[in-house]
């Protein structure tokens, strides 16, 4: 018997397989998300277990998260991404106390207790800010694809000065700067910082270590070491930034199968 | 342990109603289907989850022909007044002369919900130059110009000073357009300086005898010009007699809230619980009524805590509320998560402290508006809050801001953190604007994944 969970975000849907212990990810995929969400996370699905081998009847129970999750009709049930990304931070890095995560609609800092359990949680409201979305749209307006954006910021020696309270005021800071001849990468880095800076705003006063980054925005280089120096502490990135929520969905799956009350 | 209640539509209440009826239910004057208030244009009162007891029922109707009430007091030859910025003082000294009646203009703030934007208040108020980024209370300014909400009161009161900039702001535009006020200034308050002497207020918290007595002399004001509007003067008996029915609508508010928060099974929801506190505040216009109101929720809460049965199961999410939601859809959302309300804080907890009697009736007043939560620190709140967590025992806060309201900008990080270190408890902030069904997914992932957290934390 294996588990799935399936995290059906706001750009993306990932699918991720366990085995029957909860020990090995058997298969993990992704595919952009779409208007018709529930039949993409099933195609998704079905071609997961197909490349795999595998059949419906093989699957003990699956799991579905993240925003799109109650249009997932080949779930068992729903569970939070909150909760599903403490989980599979927990899986991958037992001792975290601290899991920023930025997708490319929302941004969420879930502070965990010693065993693992989410002890707190806050999100962004609804300006987009602090988020993947922001990137998308410097990458949308210097024309560079968002796999580089990290490239490009890298680059950077002075990092502009970005509002981080409003995407669209700051597209239109962004205008202002490529008309100063401002170079694309210190506005890259820029909009890196500001989104570090909402994320430390979230996050208030206290931010217990070991914290880990999670989430597709956690694969940007240079994410990391902008919310390092927001923060002042040390920030890793998930070994599967991606799919840690996909991962926990599916582990509690398997907990859920284990103890169904 | 499962409930045996549930929540009913309003096309399901209609056919509720029908049938109690027909086996002789007898309802107020005000009474009749929720329906009719669809046909007045609240259309909110389609999407809402309603309590299905005769009670419940008497509630909303209550509340829904407020306007009717006021329309036919002043047919009566009675007297307006319109309690601005006042959560439970003003209203108490009116209503003890026989001839006034006051009203909560600031109530408006709910129309565009209840309404769901379809009256233009809010553009009349964008027009008035007081937009989005002003407290929604804003619509309030759109009703005093269509004055299809609420008649215009014979006498405007309104507290300024330690109140929130927006609501003053708001007020001013008002009284810019021609709508006198009569203010009345209430200090921050503050702690005694070494060698004051200082007064222990209801609630607990501690003042300067100089603040008590310089919010007397205010009030004392605002009496006499309550007197001049009623034609006699407002004089302590009167005052006393008005406070002990004050206190009467306080007992039974906290009698309800203390059954409805700590019962097994939840006897009442959320939004009905909202709207019976609320009726603290102004008495919904009419003092007895509201009595009698809240006599009959209890005596139905009361009867169901007996009979053990309630709304949602035993392991719902014990969670405490700070701040009134602009969309009272967010009431619903709450219990369809998995969560229940168990303790409030709706930012006039000292309107449901009893106004002491031993005291000189416009002392026992002063006292009571110095004891206001809005008018002291964030910290002074958030110590009352952590107390009435402890003795609801609930297992997370949550603390929903209001759009542009800026009563205390910082009022969220201060009480969480104060929850966070003498609770232990998880909090949540969240925003609730006046209609939240564009936002509605992502407020239902923050309270499901918040009733996940307490959930998980019990194992």
């Amino acid at each position: 018997m294996i588990y799935a969970g399936i995290d059906a975000g706001s750009r993306a849907i990932k699918v991720v397989l366990i085995d029957a212990d909860g020990s090995r990810m058997i298969a993990k995929a992704q595919a952009d998300q779409g208007i018709e969400q529930g039949k993409l996370a099933c195609e998704l699905f079905e071609k997961t277990l197909a490349e795999n081998g595998l059949q419906r009847s093989d699957v003990g129970r699956v799991v579905a998260t993240g925003y799109g999750r109650n249009a997932i009709d080949v779930a068992d049930t729903t569970i939070t991404e909150i909760t599903c990304h403490a989980v599979g931070v927990r899986h991958l890095v037992p001792d975290v106390r601290t899991i920023i995560d930025i997708g490319g609609q929302d941004s969420k800092l879930v502070r965990l207790d010693g065993n693992g359990k989410v002890r707190d949680f806050a999100m962004n409201d609804r300006c987009a800010a602090g988020t993947g979305r922001f990137l998308e749209v410097v990458a949308a307006r210097l024309g560079i694809p968002v796999g580089d954006l990290g490239a490009t910021a890298s680059r950077s020696k002075s990092p502009a000065a970005i509002s981080s309270m409003c995407v669209v005021f700051a597209e239109t800071e962004i205008i202002g700067l490529l008309s100063c001849g401002r170079a694309g990468e210190d506005i890259v880095a820029g909009v890196q910082n500001a989104i570090a800076s909402r994320i430390v705003a979230m996050a208030g006063r206290s931010v217990e270590t070991p914290i880990l980054f999670t989430g597709g925005v956690a694969r940007i280089s240079g994410m990391d070491a902008a919310l390092r120096t927001a923060l002042g502490q040390p920030v890793a990135v998930s070994p599967e930034p991606q799919m840690t929520g996909a991962l926990g969905a599916a582990l509690l799956a398997r907990r859920h199968c284990e103890n169904p009350s | 342990m499962t409930a045996a209640l549930r929540q009913i539509s309003l096309e399901e209440w209609d056919r509720r109603r029908h049938r109690l009826r027909e086996e002789g239910l007898v309802e107020p004057i005000y009474g009749g289907p929720l329906g009719r208030h669809v046909a007045d244009g609240d259309t909110r009162l389609l999407k809402l989850r309603f309590d299905d007891s005769p009670a419940a029922l008497r509630l909303w109707n209550f509340l829904l022909t407020e306007e009717d009430r006021l329309r036919a007091a002043r047919e009566s030859g009675k007297k307006l007044v319109g309690a601005m910025k006042d959560l439970g003082t003003v209203p108490v000294m009116a209503y003890s002369l026989d001839n006034l009646v006051a009203f909560y203009p600031d109530g408006a703030w709910w129309i565009p919900c209840v309404m769901e934007l379809n009256t233009g208040l809010l553009q009349i108020a964008d027009s008035l130059g007081i937009d989005e980024s002003f407290c929604p209370v804003r619509a309030m300014l759109g009703a005093f110009v269509t004055e299809a909400h609420f008649p215009l009161p014979d006498l405007l009161t309104c507290s300024v000073g330690a109140t929130c900039d927006d609501f003053s702001a708001i007020a001013q535009r008002l009284n810019g357009l021609g709508h006198p006020i009569l203010w009345w200034e209430i200090p921050h308050r503050r702690q005694s300086e070494p060698g004051e002497q200082a007064v222990t207020l209801p609630g607990g918290f501690e003042t300067p005898r100089s603040q008590v007595e310089f919010v007397k002399s205010e009030l004392l004001r605002v009496g006499v010009a309550l007197g001049e509007l009623a034609g006699r003067p407002l004089d302590d008996e009167s005052l006393a007699r008005g406070i002990a029915k004050a206190n009467r609508v306080r007992d039974l508010l906290d009698r309800l809230r203390h059954l409805a928060f700590t019962a097994p099974l939840c006897p009442m929801p959320a939004l009905e619980m909202l709207i019976a506190e609320m009726l603290a505040i102004h008495f919904c216009s009419d003092r007895d009524e509201t009595i009698l109101v809240l006599a009959e929720l209890l005596a139905e809460v009361e009867r169901r805590v007996a009979a053990g049965v309630g709304h949602l199961s035993t392991d719902a999410a014990r969670v405490f509320w700070v701040n009134p939601v602009a969309d009272l859809q967010v009431m619903n959302l709450l219990e369809e998560s998995g969560g229940r309300i168990c303790g409030t804080e709706y930012l006039f907890a000292h309107a449901l402290d009893p106004i002491p009697t031993t005291l000189g009736p416009m002392e026992a007043l002063a006292q009571m508006a110095l004891a206001d939560p809005m008018v002291g620190s964030s910290f002074d709140r958030a110590a009352r809050i952590v107390a009435d967590i402890r003795r609801f025992g609930a297992e997370a806060v949550i603390v929903s801001r209001i759009p542009g309201a800026s009563h205390c900008a910082l009022e969220g990080e201060i009480i969480g953190r104060i929850v966070r270190e003498e609770c232990g408890l998880p909090v949540l902030e969240i925003e609730v604007p006046s209609i939240t069904d564009a936002a509605k997914a992502t407020l239902c992932t923050r309270l499901e994944a918040l009733v996940e957290t307490v959930k998980d934390r019990r194992e």
